[in-house]
């Protein structure tokens, strides 16, 4: 509490300093907030999206305290919220229940809504001004399945004016070429790999040429990888995030989870090359482009090298320059959604 | 009773009618009159008493037998008239069936006529000449509002002041029919391409109303929890391209 208090009156006290805006990431594994400090960096706020119901009882309550795990009583249960949830389910052997599915608002978790709207209240904290910007992600209509972003862009856009912010939504590719394509004057190709979805958005000095998603993403690795070897999912989650080199797996388990990746990989340069080849709405670049890839799914290691194996095995469109992961993968789409919010302040 | 009618059913079988005159014509002047219940009475009298005299079946036999075979009689004539209800469904559902069979040939003669007119229609579409690859929507649109021009100049014509009265009328009517045959036909040519008459807002959605649970207070200790925090590179670089690229630095 005294820290978080130290925060906030830290961030008032620098309020003539520091831009407004803030940028948030609404992806299906992690939440994360992005806002500009006083050092000329930016501070990252990141949550799990997930959550763990447990019986209420006074034992229980008193004990997440003292562990400093944070729950909310909701419906007379105990809701572990974030990462603790994600710990506790690998323990107990559980699954967690996820407010987001395929990189959208799931329709299965309709009372998640209350959690999702603490945990975005949590890492976004208190406008500073009254209707400050506050860019968030969305996905872009997704080339495998009917889904319904405008509902979901609809849903986070009245939950985040709810807490006092004006929200805009941006996509989730576009948003990793703001973060890390800026040197190339934002012309390129943006990847994120999240949860639920690949992203991609292709872009002409900052304009979106293209953008879709495939409904693939770290959730569909750990469904196969869990499938395959009869674990639950979150183990399957726990193995993938324990430090991997998908290069070298050195296990069964790692076997699968590479198998995965790289079908993943695959599966997404595919769907570009062929949106290249299909040529509707595509610019004509004269020097090669630069490749970047984000979300959470890109962490594991050996990432960038699978990718590039797996691009020269296709016979790609257009001349590429570099392909390149983010050094911030995890929180490049909500730094790339803070700098949309910063030039909307601007 | 069963008796005294089977005795008349039987009569009636073994006997002829004759009317009056047809008696007379044949000599007869008077006739004997007998009730079948006499007869009836007569007959069980005589068989009960041919029975006893015979001293094979005693009187409390013949009461029984008597009895038994009422009751069996009463068995039968109700199965049968079972039978003949049954017979008298099942004949009913028969006809059902076959004025359902007759209306679906009916509805099959109609879809097949059906089908064949939108085959020719196929034909044709095919045999005309192919609109230019990826023919524009914009181009359809435009066709869609001469069409639009064409019928609003209709009614202007419409309501303007006829002439002369029956010629008028006449043209009225006319002019009535073309306007809706051509909104029928601007309606189906826009759905046939995907070109809504529909109107969108172009308001956002505001979902507000589905967080008006969320605003009461949940019993939590997420205030006093620490969230995780990481500190990345400025943007003041991305920032700076951005502005330069938007023609403001």
């Amino acid at each position: 509490m005294t820290q978080n208090k130290n925060q906030q009156s830290t961030d008032h006290g620098a309020e003539t300093a520091v831009a407004l805006g803030k940028g948030l990431d609404v992806g299906t594994a992690n939440l994360a907030a992005a806002v500009q400090n006083a050092d000329g960096g930016i501070t990252v706020t990141v949550e799990r999206n997930a959550f763990l119901d447990i019986p209420s009882d006074v034992y229980s309550k008193n004990m997440l305290t003292k562990l400093k795990v944070p729950y909310v009583v909701h419906n007379g249960k105990l809701v572990v919220i974030g990462e603790a949830a994600f710990e506790l389910a690998n323990v107990f052997g559980r699954e967690t229940r996820r407010p987001m599915c395929d990189g959208l608002i799931s329709p299965n978790e309709q009372d998640a809504l209350p959690m999702m709207k603490m945990i975005i209240q949590k890492i976004l904290g208190e406008p500073r001004v009254q209707g400050e910007n506050c860019y968030f992600c969305v996905p872009a209509p997704s080339l495998d399945v009917d889904n319904n972003v405008v509902y979901h862009q609809g849903l986070f856009e009245s939950l985040i004016n709810k807490l006092g912010y004006k929200a805009h939504a941006v996509n989730e590719a576009h948003a990793v070429v703001f973060a890390e394509l800026a040197e190339n004057d934002f012309t390129g190709i943006g990847l994120s790999f999240g949860g639920g979805m690949a992203n991609a958005c292709i872009t002409y000095k900052s304009i979106p040429c293209v953008s879709f998603s495939v409904a693939r993403g770290g959730d569909w690795i750990d469904k196969n990888v869990a499938n395959v070897l009869g674990v639950p999912r979150s183990k399957a989650t726990h193995i993938k995030e324990r430090g991997i080199d998908i290069r070298d797996p050195k296990s069964r388990e790692e076997e699968a989870v590479a198998i995965y990746y790289r079908s993943l990989i695959s599966y997404v340069l595919q769907n570009i090359k062929a949106r290249f080849e299909a040529g509707q709405n595509m610019p004509s670049f004269q020097n090669p482009i630069d490749i970047a890839c984000a979300g959470g799914t890109s962490m594991v290691g050996g990432f960038i090298e699978v990718f590039r194996d797996e691009f020269a095995k296709i016979d790609f469109p257009i001349p590429v320059g570099r392909i390149f992961r983010s050094e911030e993968a995890l929180t490049a789409v909500a730094k790339g959604c803070l700098v949309a919010a910063a030039i909307g302040e601007s | 009773m069963e008796s005294v009618q089977e005795i008349k059913d039987a009569l009636s079988a073994r006997s002829r009618t004759a009317t009056l005159d047809e008696l007379r014509s044949e000599g007869r002047k008077r006739v004997r009159l007998v009730r079948a219940e006499h007869i009836a009475a007569m007959i069980s009298e005589a068989v009960n008493t041919a029975i006893e005299h015979s001293g094979l079946v005693g009187p409390d036999e013949v009461e029984r037998l008597v009895a038994k075979s009422r009751q069996e009689f009463q068995a039968i004539l109700q199965q049968r008239e079972q039978e003949q209800r049954t017979a008298q469904e099942t004949e009913q559902t028969l006809e059902d069936r076959e004025s359902e069979l007759e209306a679906l040939r009916a509805q099959f003669g109609e879809l097949q006529q059906s089908l064949a007119q939108t085959q020719q229609a196929l034909a044709a579409a095919k045999a005309a000449p192919a609109a230019p690859a990826g023919a524009p929507t914009e181009l359809l649109m435009s066709m869609m509002q001469e069409m639009a021009t064409m019928k609003a100049n209709m009614m202007h014509q419409q309501q303007a002041p006829a002439p002369a009265a029956p010629a008028g009328a006449d043209l009225t009517s006319a002019i009535e029919k073309l306007t809706g045959s051509l909104n029928d036909r601007i309606e189906k040519l826009g759905k046939k391409m995907g070109v809504s008459a529909a109107v969108d807002s172009d308001a956002p959605l505001d979902l507000g109303g589905l967080f008006k649970d969320t605003g009461k207070e949940l019993e939590s200790n997420m205030q006093n929890i620490e969230v995780k925090q990481q500190s990345g590179g400025g943007i003041a670089a991305n920032l700076a391209r951005l502005k330069k690229l938007k023609g403001g630095g």
